[in-house]
């Protein structure tokens, strides 16, 4: 029982690496026959991978520009002189 | 030999490693030049982080700024995007450190963060990317700023994990712990069912 209990928390932890497939051979093989008959880790899988998938598609921003002003302060020190004289 | 027809060879004055000796040297227009190729990205990198056009705006004039003082002890040690995004990571933490501080919570746009359109679009199914969309822009934004930069860098970004956890300036081992909290944390917050429903 607490073999269970340990591999149920071991594969909890390790959810976002799995999904990644960032776990080694056997680590994946340990949390496979553990999520077949988890119904909790088999959904975390499903959930963890579904969020991954959301949150790599939230690119609405693609297309957006850098401010035209992104350089102003650079160029107002740059009047100042060579980079490596100033300290951050 | 001459160049392949429709190919142009790259001015030499203007590779990399050409613009960062001419910057390093004071060259302003050379940094702005080295600089420019990364600035769309890096203003959208700000955006995410920081969630407000105008505050990433400002952060990004400030990005630019400590990146032409300390551009002098540059040594390549990684490359000039991983370096300018570190600086850029470290003012936007800054920025929301700030910012907590302050009394009164600004909501930050989490209507900026949008989820493609499904492949069928279909309007129901629409309908809850919308939601997830809202629900994961909320929950992205109350995270601690060192797990949102975590999700951030790797998973909107798409960096590596090794690049991002070189920006960040941790180990690989710390970052991916920190993806993994920053994960769980967006998960409860959004729930099983409604990732598993909108992820098919």
């Amino acid at each position: 029982m607490s073999g269970r209990t340990d591999d149920h928390q071991w594969s909890q932890q390790h959810l976002s690496h799995y999904v990644e497939g960032e776990l080694r051979p056997r680590a994946r093989r340990r949390l496979d026959r553990h999520a077949w008959d988890c119904a909790d880790c088999g959904r975390g899988i499903r959930a963890m991978r579904a969020l991954v998938y959301a949150v790599q598609g939230l690119d609405g921003l693609a297309g957006v520009r850098a401010p035209a002003t992104i350089f102003d302060r650079v160029r107002l020190a740059g009047a100042g002189g060579s980079p490596s004289s100033q300290n951050i | 030999m001459p160049p392949l027809a429709g190919k142009r060879a790259p001015d030499p004055a203007d590779t990399e490693a050409s613009l960062l000796a001419r910057a390093q040297a004071g060259d302003v227009r050379a940094f702005e030049r080295l600089s420019s190729a990364y600035a769309d990205r890096l203003f959208m990198l700000l955006l995410r982080l920081l969630g407000d056009r105008g505050e990433a705006e400002d952060v990004a004039q400030e990005v630019m700024l400590r990146a032409w003082q300390g551009i002098g002890r540059f040594r390549g040690q990684s490359s000039y995007f991983t370096w300018l995004y570190r600086i850029a990571v470290n003012e936007a933490n800054r920025a929301l450190e700030k910012k907590a501080r302050r009394p009164a919570g600004v909501s930050i746009g989490a209507h900026e963060l949008q989820l493609p359109a499904s492949p069928a679009h279909d309007p129901s199914r629409q309908a809850e990317n919308s939601e997830l969309r809202r629900d994961l822009g909320q929950a992205l934004t109350q995270l601690p700023p060192v797990l949102r930069t975590a999700i951030v860098l790797r998973d909107v970004e798409g960096l590596s994990t090794q690049e991002a956890a070189e920006i960040v300036g941790v180990g690989q081992a710390a970052f991916k712990s920190r993806l993994h909290q920053a994960r769980l944390r967006v998960r409860a917050a959004i729930g099983d069912e409604a990732l598993i429903i909108a992820g098919g």
